[in-house]
């Protein structure tokens, strides 16, 4: 019995089975935590996983459910998580990984309990949300995509919620909040850190860090242009600030490995691998 | 002038718990479902809706009937897909059916399945609509306690299943190939076109995927009949829709009218028009992907085909108003930033031209500018149009460009501007 033959005929396996016949470490392989607390998360919701997976006429589209449903309860997608969605849709770790980066809901890092995400598009703009985004940012103390050092809020400016009658508006927690106010910000906040706020808190397993995103919304997206900040001068061919894009690159050390210079250069700071090399 | 306002899928709406079955049914729901199934033919069905000239609610105003018309018969399996990832900055209709009427979208949805001889719908909800999913989830499961989604429905052969999923937060998402893309598992990317949908869809087969509102409205047309619909409003795009007005209006909200009613009477006369003491600087008649028209347009027939000939589109009938207190470049700066973040990188058009002229306004608004830039805007508006997969990367500019050329001067403004950080 492996976990090949499982994948294939559909069948997914208890965590004790799996267990038994691979090893834990087969099918979690990035274990975070001491102890069973996922496996017994697992078996715990393997009732739910099973009907969530046999909606669907293929496996795969399951993905995104599953996802949901183990942030649900761990409050992120944990590494365990993940391989454990790959091993339930029959795909590659990596593949699943690949798929849930791709949307904004799902977390691949801890939180806080509270996600609070302002809407920053266009009819909550002209209602003043730039203004109600100010304060909140200031009362919370912290900046877009940040989590509060104690965990407990993490703040985010997303975009258009499908609710611009009732601009400004926000989600905590997905649930909708319409016509902020300075009043109601004050008064949500206040709520919340009395632990008293009417929306419940989203499970925390794992202290979360200062910032949730993995390298999204950096404003960064092609690489050829980092730290270019006009778009005339881009740095393309026959434009004289090719140079200054040349300077850039050469003196960025994620570029470095591109090019055989970096290997004189490591041979000479390092003469073992020079040595290896013979 | 109230008469303007023509509730169907809205009636009810604050007044009855339309999420109640019984309440949906006592209404007249559900019956068109076992008429459908139990007296009319797929065949029936579909020409009732062909008769209606029913044109997609979503954005695009595709002919249903035809859409439908487009799946070979080539005896595979076929997909009715709803479309519920409603993102368009400044829709809601979709939130607002959804969350007050699911019954309605589940009847439409399976009289549209059954049309079109599918036995295996979906419904695609947006991630952010957690509360509507789960509303969509306990409608669902009163359908099937009453018989109205399972095997052998009304004592036929005929076998529905419907099922719901929810996203996780993509505008692109709500573009078809995107949807199905996500749907079946993947990163929410827009495949290449052709083969289209209606050939090579979901899981490879035929698939139809339509708006919440177009679905909406077949439980009505099959009630009142194709003339009912298609007699209202101009020939070419007929019938009744749900119109999102938000920005500076005194009542925001959804209005139902009668396609053919002008712009100007959905701004004044249903909501309540501009803040005392304002003027009219413009109107997003389509949503955040649509140009802005202006004063001489207001007179405009607000249908499929005038809207365009204006120059802008109906898009998802969302309009943004806005008074002489707009700044034409943060407004152009919030949509543009919208796009810029939700282009799913496939194409570089879209994924550089949106980023490039994300970082101009920023330039523009931190008081950095240089005067070529307007001209830069410009031009690099008009070199992303047409050169996508999908409708994204055409979405960017209309608006930006209209504005542009219209207020100049607001954009140049800024550019004389000493140093001053904006908020972003």
């Amino acid at each position: 019995m492996t976990t090949q033959s499982d994948a294939a005929t559909g069948v997914h396996p208890g965590p004790d089975a799996v267990a038994a016949a691979i090893g834990p470490a087969d099918w979690s392989p990035h274990v975070q935590r001491a102890g069973n607390a996922f496996d017994a998360l697992y078996a715990q919701l393997l009732p739910q996983i099973e009907p969530m997976i046999a909606q669907y006429e293929q496996k795969r589209s399951a993905l995104i459910p599953l996802a949901h449903l183990f942030q649900e309860h761990e409050g992120y997608v944990s590494a365990d998580a993940l391989a454990v969605i790959a091993h339930l849709v029959g795909e590659t770790p990596a593949t699943v990984e690949s798929t849930i980066s791709f949307y904004t809901l799902l977390f691949r890092r801890p939180v806080g309990k509270y996600m609070i995400q302002i809407c920053r598009n266009l009819s909550c703009m002209l209602n003043g949300a730039e203004e109600i985004m100010a304060y909140a940012r200031e009362q919370i103390g912290v900046q877009h995509h940040e989590t509060t050092a104690d965990g407990l809020m993490s703040y985010e400016e997303v975009e258009c919620l499908a609710a611009c009658d009732r601009a400004p508006c926000a989600q905590v927690n997905l649930e909708f909040v319409y016509d902020l106010t300075r009043e109601s910000v004050d008064a949500m906040l206040a709520a919340i850190r009395a632990g008293s706020y009417a929306i419940a808190p989203l499970p925390q397993t794992v202290r979360p860090g200062r910032s949730w995103k993995v390298a999204q919304d950096t404003g960064l997206k092609s690489a050829g242009a980092l730290g270019v900040s006009n778009p005339n001068n881009a740095g393309g061919v026959g434009d004289a600030s090719g140079l200054v894009m040349f300077d850039l690159i050469v003196g960025r050390p994620q570029y470095e490995t591109r090019s055989n210079e970096r290997l004189v250069h490591e041979t000479a700071l390092r003469p073992e691998l020079a040595e290896a090399d013979h | 002038m109230p008469e303007l306002i023509t509730p169907i899928l809205t009636k009810g709406i604050g007044e009855l718990n339309l999420r109640d079955l019984a309440v949906y049914a006592a209404q007249g729901g559900y019956e068109q479902l076992r008429r459908a199934i139990a007296e009319l033919s797929p065949k029936a069905v579909s020409d009732i809706c062909n008769g209606s000239n029913l044109r997609g609610r979503g954005g695009a105003g595709f002919p249903t009937g035809r859409k439908w018309s487009f799946l070979p018969n080539n005896g595979h399996p076929r997909y009715l897909v709803c479309n519920c990832d409603e993102a368009e900055p400044g829709t809601f209709k979709d939130h607002m059916l959804l969350e007050q009427t699911p019954h309605q979208i589940i009847e439409g949805m399976l009289i549209g399945a059954y049309a079109i001889g599918c036995t295996h719908a979906y419904i695609y909800i947006r991630g952010e609509f957690k509360r509507g999913y789960e509303i969509m989830r306990d409608a669902v499961r009163q359908a099937r306690d009453a018989g109205f989604i399972g095997e052998k429905l009304f004592g036929t052969d005929t076998n529905l299943e419907l099922t719901i999923h929810r996203g996780a937060g993509a505008y692109i998402c709500g573009e078809e190939t995107g949807l199905l893309n996500s749907l079946e598992g993947k990163r929410g990317e827009p495949r290449l076109k052709p083969p289209f949908p209606a050939v090579k869809g979901l899981y490879g087969e035929p698939t139809v995927v339509n708006n919440v509102e177009t679905l909406a409205y077949l439980p009505y047309i099959m009630r009142n009949g194709s003339e009912w619909f298609a007699k209202v409003g101009p020939e070419r795009s007929p019938g009744y829709k749900v119109v999102s007005i938000s920005g500076h209006v005194v009542k925001p909200g959804n209005y139902e009218v009668a396609l053919g009613i002008t712009i100007r009477q959905l701004i004044y006369d249903c909501a309540g028009g501009l803040r005392p003491g304002r003027t009219f600087m413009g109107v997003q008649p389509g949503g955040g992907s649509s140009a802005c028209l202006f004063e001489e347009h207001l007179d405009v027939s607000y249908d499929f085909d005038s809207v365009t000939k204006a120059g802008s589109m109906l898009g998802s009938g969302a309009m943004v108003v806005f008074d002489d207190t707009t700044d034409f470049v943060k407004a152009s700066y919030a949509l543009i930033r919208f796009f810029s973040h939700e282009s799913c990188g496939q194409c570089t058009p879209c994924r550089e031209g949106g980023h490039w002229l994300q970082r101009t306004l920023e330039r523009i608004l931190d008081g950095r500018g240089v005067d070529s830039d307007v001209d830069v805007i410009k031009s690099a508006a008009h070199q992303l149009t047409g050169l996508n997969l999908c409708a994204l990367g055409d979405s960017i500019e209309p608006f930006l460009a209209s504005v542009i050329t219209r207020y100049e001067d607001q954009f140049r403004a800024y550019i004389k501007r000493p140093a001053q950080r904006v908020a972003v």
